[in-house]
């Protein structure tokens, strides 16, 4: 946790202030936003995976690699980087991670409950010790001077708010679909839903591409924004920390990890000033959250109280 | 016909049958939940399982719906083997079936329910879906009409934006049945319909069986402990016990076997 909150903090001191939520901080609050969905996606199906970390840092390692070493994309000597580039990047990130999701999710999506679980932390594992060994991804330093298509930190802001807009968006479009629907009767009761002629198998499959997708963008995205990037991106620590994001938001709306990624996020630089004890108190709330908000801060009943009731059906 | 060693011979499935049962039997570990049994149901026909607890019923009904795997003989559908389909790919076929201990999506509301189980009727893609196009547009009011349909069907209509979970007993039984119809099968298979119903509720089942069979073009096979139901419903039924057909019949030639009368009555009888 401690590691991690040194190096997501090293850009934002880059462009200077530390105090309040600057603009930093809230691109930075906005990943852990995009994270937290993208460990929804598969939970919302009924499976844990903590492969999140995993898909971000495939993402994030692809655009650094590509923008740092294939001079089409267009990179400039003083570190600029043009920004339809920067959008491939995102495209190819998700592409990448997806299809590593596709061939991943056939073998360890047989696997139910903690044993899913415990899969897809030996996959991160994995991933990061590939990372970390391959001979052309800079080893223990990492990727340096990755170029920026922004000349600040709050240029990053418009692409992380659209991507969290189309994530909210294709979650909630979810919902009224075959797929969505398909996904919560799982979560449910998964044979039931094999006996309603639902192909869990493929559900399930298309939860887990859908969160890789997501997460690999969203790397693709910080590595730009964190201006340099290491196999330590994605680590067992991101795991847990990706996943207290839905536990402490809750998991029964999309709203739930937005709102547990955006706090988490700002928790720890928040607490700066009354140093060390930041980390004990950012513990706390993390294991108090569950116990005063067991079903998170972000429950069907409070949504349904905030819009009014949702009408499906005309009658 | 209604001896144990008179039992047919396996046939290759037979053509005009709609479900074919033959010399399926079921293992786990040491004990043989279900040896060999054999019958075969006809097209609209309502199709009575009796037999004491433990008799292989539901062991029975979860071979014919591909939720455990048979260790030995077939099931036929329109006279082709499905024995090693899984639930979703049988269910797609035309097989749905209600569970005894009751399996609703209980986090989802009543019509959900109904939903999940319409996404095949008619078929959208995802990507539509995900752009909201005309085509899904349309899937979606077609998926609604269905369910608010059997909702009435059903009397469940004043339920429809309950969660499924806090139905009462009879509801939730009627929640089952509608959802198994929202597959859209030719089969259904009902497990003890009646268990947990107060007698008023019992007293409407026989009723609504024989409705569903004439409004959904349906057969039906029906596990029952609740045998005077059955008796009064069925067109042909058969009988287990430890795992064994015992008899096979109409009701006024089950109710005379004399193995059937032994196992219900024991040994003296």
């Amino acid at each position: 946790m401690e590691r991690h909150a040194a190096e997501r903090h090293a850009p934002v001191s880059r462009w200077g202030c530390t105090n309040v939520i600057d603009n930093g901080l809230l691109v930075q609050m906005l990943i852990g936003a995009l994270l937290g969905v993208s460990v929804y996606l598969p939970l919302a199906a009924g499976q844990l995976s903590l492969a999140t970390p995993a898909f971000y840092a495939v993402g994030g390692t692809l655009a650094a690699l590509l923008s740092t070493r294939w001079a089409a994309l267009g990179a400039g000597a003083d570190g600029s980087f043009p920004l339809p580039s920067f959008l491939l990047e995102l495209l190819l990130a998700g592409a990448l991670a997806g299809l590593l999701a596709l061939l991943v999710g056939r073998l360890v999506l047989r696997l139910q409950g903690i044993y899913l679980a415990i899969a897809t932390i030996a996959l991160v594992e994995i991933v990061r010790v590939a990372i970390l060994n391959l001979p052309f991804t800079g080893g223990a330093i990492g990727i340096f001077a990755i170029p920026q298509p922004f000349a600040t930190a709050s240029g990053y802001l418009v692409p992380a708010l659209a991507l969290l807009a189309l994530a909210g968006w294709g979650c909630q479009r979810l919902e009224g679909m075959p797929l969505g629907r398909a996904m919560a009767a799982i979560r449910d009761d998964e044979l039931a839903a094999r006996c309603m002629g639902i192909d869990t198998t493929a559900t399930r499959l298309s939860a887990f591409v859908l969160s890789a997708v997501l997460a690999g963008s969203t790397g693709a995205l910080a590595a730009h924004f964190l201006n340099t990037w290491n196999a330590r991106q994605g680590s067992f620590d991101a795991s847990i920390t990706t996943l207290a994001f839905v536990i402490l938001g809750g998991s029964r709306s999309w709203l739930g990890p937005v709102v547990g990624g955006l706090l988490l996020t700002a928790l720890p630089e928040l607490l700066r000033p009354v140093g060390d004890v930041r980390l004990v108190l950012f513990g706390l709330v993390i294991l108090l959250g569950p116990v005063f908000f067991p079903r998170g801060l972000i429950t069907p009943g409070l949504l349904e109280r905030i819009g009014g009731r949702r009408q499906e059906a005309p009658r | 016909m209604s001896n144990s060693s008179a039992r047919p011979t396996p046939l290759v499935g037979h053509p005009t049958a709609l479900l074919e049962v033959q010399e399926l039997s079921c293992r786990f570990g040491g004990l043989l939940a279900l040896d060999r049994v054999s019958f075969s149901v006809q097209p609209g026909e309502i199709f009575g399982v009796i037999g004491p607890n433990g008799a292989g019923k539901t062991t029975l009904f979860n071979l014919i719906s591909g939720v455990t795997p048979a260790s030995g003989g077939a099931v036929c559908w329109r006279g082709e083997a499905i024995t090693t389909l899984p639930p979703d790919r049988r269910n797609r076929l035309g097989v749905a079936r209600t569970f005894q201990n009751l399996r609703l999506f209980e986090g989802l509301t009543v019509l959900e329910n109904l939903l999940v189980a319409l996404q095949r009727q008619p078929r959208s893609t995802a990507l539509a879906g995900l752009l909201n196009s005309p085509r899904h547009r349309r899937a979606e009011t077609q998926r609604l009409e269905k369910a608010w349909q059997l909702l009435e069907e059903l009397e469940l209509d004043r339920l429809a934006e309950r969660q499924a979970g806090t139905l009462a007993y009879g509801d939730r039984r009627r929640l089952e049945i509608a959802r198994a119809l929202a597959t859209g099968p030719a089969l259904l298979l009902l497990d003890e319909p009646a268990a947990g119903l107060n007698p008023a509720e019992k007293e409407g089942l026989a009723a609504l069986i024989r409705g569903l069979r004439s409004r959904h073009q349906l057969t039906l096979l029906v596990i029952e402990h609740h045998v005077p139901l059955l008796m009064r419903v069925c067109d042909r039924m058969a009988v287990l016990d430890f795992g064994v057909r015992i008899a096979l019949g109409t009701p006024e030639q089950v109710r005379r076997d004399p193995n059937v009368i032994e196992a219900y009555l024991g040994g003296g009888a």
